[in-house]
C-alpha cells in the first residue's frame, strides 16, 4: 500500500538532502532497512524496526585511526561528511546515548559524531499523554529528555473524528536551527536530562544485573550452550554491542591502524599469544555477551546494554529468544 | 581532545638478556616531558608495540622510584610482537600507551607480613613491589618472596636474588631443573606447603590461572584469609581503558578494574580464575 506522507514532512525531508547524506528506513518486501536515501519518497515512515541497527554510520565497522608512515602513527585529519540519520525509532536512539556515553573521550567517534544528525521518529504518539500516566511514562518528560537527539518528529494520533498531526521537537541548538532553516517554528524543546530517570537508574535494570550477575550456575546456560552456533549474527545485530579489536595493515601505499567492530562469539575474540582463549565454549561466550549487556553496561554508565528491540531474537538462527531467557533469569531470587 | 589511542615514542637505552626467552628492556620516553609525566605505581602496565605490529599490555618491571628517568619492561617472546620486542637494541625505538590498571595498594601491606608468590613470567610485576619493600619504601614487617619457575634457564631477576635473600626470605622452586640445581624442586605449591607462612599475612600472587587454583587451596590451608589476598590477573586487552571488552569478566574489566583484584572479590565470579 502507497504511503500517505505529511507534505511538511516531505518538505523538511527535501530540505534535508540538499545538504545532509541521508540515511533512513528503506523499505524492501516486508522488511525494513536503514540505507541512503536521494529522494523524500523513498523514507518509509511505517515506524518498523530496520533490520539493521543504526550504529555502522556513528562506528563503521572499520575505520582507521591512524595513518602509519616511517615508524610512527599519526592520527587522521578525515574532514566527515555531512550525515543525517532519519527517522531512527526511540530504542535506537537510546542505543546513540550509551554510545555517546561509551565513547565519550574517543576522538575518532566524536569528529564523526559532531557532523551527524540524529532526527528521531515515532509514528504512533497518543493524543493523550496523561491517560499513559498510569504506567509511570509521560513521552516528554520520561522518554525524550532522556534521550539525545537533534529533531524529534511525532506522529500523533487524531482524536476521533479528527486528522492526525505532526509534531517536531528539537533537541539540541543544531535541531532548532535545522529546523528553522526548514520553515518548521512550531517544535518543542526538549531540554537533554541526562541519561538517567530523576528518580535514579531503573529498578528492574538494577534486579535483573544482579541476578545475570549471579547466575553462571544456572541450567540456562547449559541449553543455551547446547543449542547456540556461537555464529554471532545476534551481537552483529544489537544496537548496543559496541567491542572492538585494533588491525595494523601494512602496504606500499596504504599503512594504518585501524579499528574493528569486535565479536566476542568469535574465536579470536581475547586470544593471547599462544592461542589461550578465555572464552573457549559456547556456554562461556553466551554468559560474557549477557553479561556485558546486563551487567557490565548497567555498572559503568547506569543504563541497560540492551534496549529491547529484538534484532538478535530475529536474526538468530535457531531461535534464542533474549526476552524470554530475562524473564527466565529474572526468576532467580534476590539477595536478601 | 586528546587521542586517547595515540602512543608515544620511547627509546631503548639498555637490553639485557634475563632468561632463555626473556629481556629486560629499560626505556625512556623520547620527549622529556613525557617521561616526566609518565608516573606509575607496581603491578600497573603499559602497551608497547610498534606502527604496524599493533601493541600487547606488558607489566612494568621496575620501581616507580625511576620513573623520571626511565621504566622497564620484562618482555617474554611468545608471539610475533614480544619477539619483535625480543630483537630491540640501545637506541631502538617502540610505541607505548599507558600506564594503565590499578596497581598495587602499597597501604595494604604497610606493617604486614608480606609474601610475595610468583609463578613463571607471572613473578615480573612482583619486582618493583619487592625492590620499594626492601627500599623500606613500603614498610613491611616481614618479606617473603616465592618464585616458582620451570628451570633455570626461565628465572628471571637471578641477579638480585643474593641481594633479596639477605634482605629477605627468598624461595625459589624449580618444576624440572637441570641435575645442577641445588635449590628446592617441585611445585609453587610444595614451597607454599613446606614454609611457614603467618596466617596474618598479606599475600601478593602472580602467576598462571593453573598456578592460581591449586595455590590458593594451599594458602587457605595455612589459614590466610581471602581479604588478605591480592592477585594480578592477565587477559587479552586492546583499549586499556574499560571499552572494548577483550579482558572482561563478570562486572569487571583486568585493564580498568585490574589487574590486581583482592581475591573475595573475585572468587565468586565466574571464569574470573
Amino acid at each position: 500500500m502507497k504511503q500517505q506522507v505529511n507534505p511538511q514532512i516531505n518538505c523538511f525531508v527535501s530540505k534535508l538532502l540538499n545538504v545532509y547524506f541521508v540515511y533512513a528506513p528503506v523499505r524492501h518486501g516486508d522488511k525494513v532497512f536503514a540505507r541512503e536515501v536521494k529522494t523524500p519518497k523513498e523514507v518509509d515512515w511505517s515506524g518498523q524496526l530496520t533490520e539493521n541497527p543504526w550504529k555502522e554510520f556513528f562506528l563503521p565497522h572499520r575505520e582507521r585511526l591512524f595513518n602509519i608512515s616511517g615508524g610512527k602513527l599519526a592520527p587522521i585529519k578525515n574532514q566527515e561528511p555531512l550525515v543525517a540519520c532519519l527517522g531512527m525509532n526511540i530504542l535506537d536512539l537510546k542505543a546513540l546515548m550509551l554510545f555517546d556515553l561509551v565513547y565519550a573521550n574517543d576522538i575518532s567517534y566524536q569528529d564523526r559524531r559532531k557532523n551527524i544528525v540524529f532526527i528521531g521518529f515515532s509514528p504512533d504518539w497518543p493524543n493523550d499523554y496523561k491517560r499513559l500516566k498510569v504506567f509511570s511514562h509521560n513521552f516528554e518528560e520520561d522518554i525524550l529528555e532522556h534521550i539525545n537527539f537533534d529533531i524529534f518528529i511525532a506522529k500523533i494520533a487524531g482524536a476521533k473524528g479528527k486528522k492526525e498531526t505532526i509534531k517536531f521537537y528539537s533537541g539540541s541548538s543544531r535541531g532548532r536551527e535545522i529546523l528553522e532553516c526548514c520553515g518548521i517554528s512550531d517544535f518543542a524543546n526538549i531540554q537533554f536530562a541526562g541519561p538517567i530517570s530523576e528518580t535514579g537508574p531503573d529498578k528492574r535494570m538494577l534486579e535483573l544485573s544482579d541476578k545475570v550477575g549471579r547466575s553462571a550456575r544456572h541450567g540456562l546456560w547449559n541449553t543455551l550452550d547446547e543449542i547456540c552456533l556461537a555464529c554471532g549474527k545476534c551481537t552483529i545485530a544489537c544496537p548496543t554491542c559496541f567491542c572492538f579489536d585494533f588491525q595494523d595493515k601494512i602496504n606500499p601505499e596504504n599503512s594504518r591502524r585501524d579499528r574493528l567492530q569486535g565479536n566476542c562469539f568469535y574465536n579470536d575474540f581475547g586470544k593471547v599469544a599462544g592461542g589461550h582463549r578465555e572464552l573457549d565454549t559456547v556456554k562461556k561466550k553466551i554468559f560474557f555477551w549477557y553479561t556485558h549487556k546486563f551487567v557490565r553496561v548497567p555498572r559503568d554508565y547506569e543504563v541497560p546494554g540492551c534496549v529491547g528491540c529484538g534484532r538478535c531474537i530475529r536474526t538468530c538462527p535457531v531461535g534464542i529468544d533474549i526476552a524470554k531467557n530475562t524473564r527466565i533469569l529474572s526468576k532467580i531470587k534476590p539477595v536478601k | 581532545m586528546i587521542n586517547i589511542y595515540q602512543p608515544k615514542p620511547v627509546r631503548v637505552i639498555k637490553v639485557t638478556k634475563e632468561s632463555i626467552d626473556t629481556h629486560l628492556i629499560r626505556l625512556k620516553f623520547v620527549s622529556a616531558a613525557d617521561q616526566k609525566a609518565f608516573a606509575y605505581l607496581p603491578g600497573q602496565f603499559v602497551q608497547i608495540g610498534f606502527a604496524g605490529w599493533g601493541e600487547c599490555p606488558i607489566s612494568i618491571a621496575s620501581s616507580p622510584t625511576v620513573a623520571s628517568k626511565y621504566f622497564e619492561l620484562a618482555i617474554r617472546d611468545v608471539g610475533s610482537l614480544t619477539h619483535k620486542l625480543n630483537q630491540l637494541k640501545p637506541g631502538d625505538t617502540a610505541l607505548v600507551r599507558g600506564p594503565f590498571g590499578n596497581g598495587f595498594d602499597a597501604d595494604k601491606f604497610k606493617d604486614q607480613e608480606l609474601l610475595v608468590i610468583g609463578g613463571g613470567c607471572g613473578f615480573v610485576p612482583l619486582r618493583p613491589l619487592i625492590v620499594d619493600a626492601l627500599a623500606g619504601r613500603i614498610k613491611t614487617k616481614k618479606l617473603q618472596i616465592f618464585y616458582g619457575c620451570l628451570n633455570e634457564e626461565t628465572l628471571l631477576f637471578k641477579k638480585q636474588f643474593a641481594e633479596w635473600n639477605r634482605k629477605a626470605e627468598l624461595g625459589i622452586i624449580l618444576d624440572r631443573p637441570s641435575a645442577d640445581w641445588k635449590g628446592e624442586n617441585g611445585l609453587i605449591t610444595d614451597l607454599i606447603k613446606k614454609r611457614e607462612i603467618s596466617p596474618e599475612a598479606v599475600v601478593v600472587m602472580v602467576g598462571p590461572p593453573v598456578m592460581y587454583k591449586f595455590a590458593l587451596k594451599e594458602l587457605e590451608k595455612k589459614g590466610i584469609k581471602p581479604e588478605n589476598i591480592w592477585l594480578s590477573l592477565e587477559r587479552r586487552m586492546y583499549c586499556g581503558l574499560g571499552v572494548c571488552q577483550h579482558c572482561a569478566f563478570g562486572p569487571y574489566y583486568v585493564c580498568k578494574d585490574g589487574p590486581v583484584f583482592n581475591y573475595n572479590q573475585i572468587k565468586e565470579i565466574p571464569y574470573a580464575l
